[in-house]
């Protein structure tokens, strides 16, 4: 019954946002869009970030790396196919250009942990995007371009829409199906205890690895994509510190280490910032921060910390019941 | 003498200058009950350190089922059969009992199925069933022991290295965890364990193992051991009589 309810509200859910962007104006079409975009990239962050524990402060690297690497393929070898067609070979070229820099990069890097290795993802973004900026093959400086894929006829924020709805709806089911699994108890184990997890059998170096790359090649596919939405990009353009907070924030607001959080995050402080505060932009970034803190303090397990509570304790209440009776 | 399930052979273990464990020698026998003793400092948990792989000796070999562990990576030694509970608890908090034990199930054993059968069983035989939907966070002390030792034995050890699973226990409780491990090698799975409640350890012990300042010192029954000179000496200190300090004045 429950199953049967959950499949019908994901249909009703997949048959409305097909349908939203035939009344919402093209604004709200971008606005959503960019929803799309970005709650996949906290769901991407948060494989690593929430399920590991391993907070990375610089995750905007792969976005900028599978953006730059699927402008370098087409520049090279052109592009195959046109229409949504052509993205497909650049973008899969992106991801693995972030597998193997992820592969790379993992070994050294996570040795560390706790805030030394947030520190070191900081710095590894910066570093990657000086190189970018200041390498001339990387053309990071003039910036670099990808020809558009979207469909003659068919207007450039109705494309992008779904297309990021799709990769939100893949990235989600992705991390609801790794929850499930070995590898995520094993990532949680990681999390709250590396050494006794370790000792109760947990091959720690190859999921921390495992996690770091599979979160990095969905953050370089979702980059990649977001580069022919815009079409012409430099390094900055890309390489955003703002990307990589927000990922880390939204998932904050909403719950870390959760399934829905990730989502319930961005939609909440997208829709305070992109719409209701859109209208006083001058103190706009003063309340955003406000609402931040606020929600850390009073809630630290963010939004679904807050709806879980309460029929927990409704539930623990009612076992004494229970038990009596059994 | 039975089979042998671990065994050291003049296992060695430095900090820079300081010796922790020096040239110490065991042999423990499939089945049996051990127990670790000594003083404070005396090396108990280095040694268990060791062993699990948490630390590589200095010198010295560690053999488990007839196979050195040298080199051997801590996750590999769980899943040989090793497992280990720790003195001071250490539960994955935001999780739930039931999934701290299931990591154990999960990760513990070339064996993968039955995940769900093995953690009922190992709550049951800690005790702890009752407590399964809790997150760990906030468990009592006495609960937090059982889990640990739940999630050791979760993992399907052939040795369970219990350090100090008594420590912080009421009388009542202590019973309670003497009569689980006794339940653990019924089992089949050997026990070694460090402790400082002599009443817990003299009653369920086969043979006690004793180090002072990383050497081995005594071997032998529990009544062998608490008689044993050199043990007295090493927890009182060894009579002055006559040499005392000046009197006061």
């Amino acid at each position: 019954m429950n199953r049967f309810l959950a499949a019908f509200a994901g249909l009703a859910a997949v048959a409305v946002i097909a349908l939203l962007p035939l009344w919402l104006g093209p604004f709200y079409t971008r606005v959503i869009q960019f929803f799309f975009f970005s709650a996949a990239l906290a769901i991407a962050w948060n494989i690593l970030g929430g399920f590991a524990g391993y907070w990375s402060f610089g995750h905007t690297a792969f976005i900028g790396i599978g953006a730059f690497a699927a402008a370098h393929f087409v520049m090279q070898f052109g592009a195959f196919g046109t229409g949504p067609v052509s993205m497909v070979l650049p973008v899969l070229v992106a991801a693995l250009v972030c597998a193997v820099f992820a592969a790379l990069l993992a070994y050294p890097v996570l040795r560390l942990r706790g805030i030394y290795f947030a520190i070191v993802m900081l710095g590894v973004a910066q570093v990657v995007s000086e190189l970018v900026n200041n390498v001339n093959w990387f053309q990071g400086g003039v910036g670099v371009y990808l020809p558009s894929p979207v469909p003659s006829g068919m207007a450039p924020e109705d494309f992008y829409y779904y297309v990021f709805a799709a990769l939100l709806l893949v990235t989600f089911l992705l991390s609801v199906a790794i929850r499930r699994t070995r590898f995520a108890y094993g990532l949680l184990a990681i999390r709250e205890d590396e050494d006794t997890a370790m000792m109760l059998g947990v091959p720690t170096e190859r999921f921390k690895i495992a996690a770091f790359v599979l979160s990095s090649v969905l953050v370089g596919v979702l980059g990649a994509v977001y580069a022919y939405s815009v079409g012409y990009f430099t390094t900055y353009t890309v390489f955003r510190l703002d990307f990589s907070l927000n990922m880390i924030v939204f998932c904050l607001i909403g719950g870390i280490g959760t399934l829905f959080g990730p989502i319930v995050g961005t939609a909440v402080m997208l829709f305070l910032t992109q719409v209701l505060l859109s209208r006083f932009l001058d103190i706009h970034l003063l309340i955003t921060g406000l609402i931040v803190v606020t929600i850390t303090l009073v809630a630290p397990g963010g939004i679904l910390g807050i709806l879980r509570r309460r029929p927990r304790r409704a539930k623990l209440a009612a076992e004494p019941e229970a038990e009596r009776s059994a | 003498m039975s089979e042998i399930i671990l065994s050291g052979r003049g296992v060695t273990k430095r900090f820079r200058g300081l010796t922790a464990i020096e040239s110490v020698d065991f042999e423990i026998p499939v089945g049996a009950i051990y127990g670790l003793i000594g003083p404070n400092g005396a090396g108990k948990s280095t040694l268990f350190n060791l062993i699990t792989g948490y630390y590589d000796p200095s010198a010295g070999e560690i053999s488990f089922r007839g196979k050195s562990l040298a080199g051997v990576p801590t996750f590999r030694r769980n899943q040989l059969g090793i497992a280990r509970a720790f003195q001071i608890s250490k539960p994955f908090p935001a999780l739930t009992v039931r999934e701290n034990v299931a990591v154990g199930a999960m990760f513990g054993s070339p064996d993968r199925t039955d995940v769900e059968h093995v953690t009922t069983e190992a709550l049951r035989i800690a005790g702890i069933e009752d407590l399964a939907d809790r997150t760990a966070e906030g468990l009592t002390v006495g609960a937090l022991r059982k889990l640990e030792i739940a999630r050791a034995i979760a993992t399907r050890p052939k040795l369970l290295l219990a350090d100090e699973p008594c420590a912080g226990l009421n009388p009542t409780e202590t019973a309670e965890m003497v009569s689980c491990l006794r339940n653990i090698r019924g089992h089949g799975v050997t026990v070694w364990l460090v402790e400082h409640d002599m009443k817990a350890v003299t009653s369920i012990c086969d043979r006690i193992i004793v180090i002072d300042a990383g050497r081995k010192i005594a071997e032998g029954t529990p009544q062998q051991v608490v008689s044993d000179p050199k043990v007295i000496a090493a927890y009182l200190g060894t009579p002055v009589a006559e040499e005392t300090a000046p009197g006061p004045g």
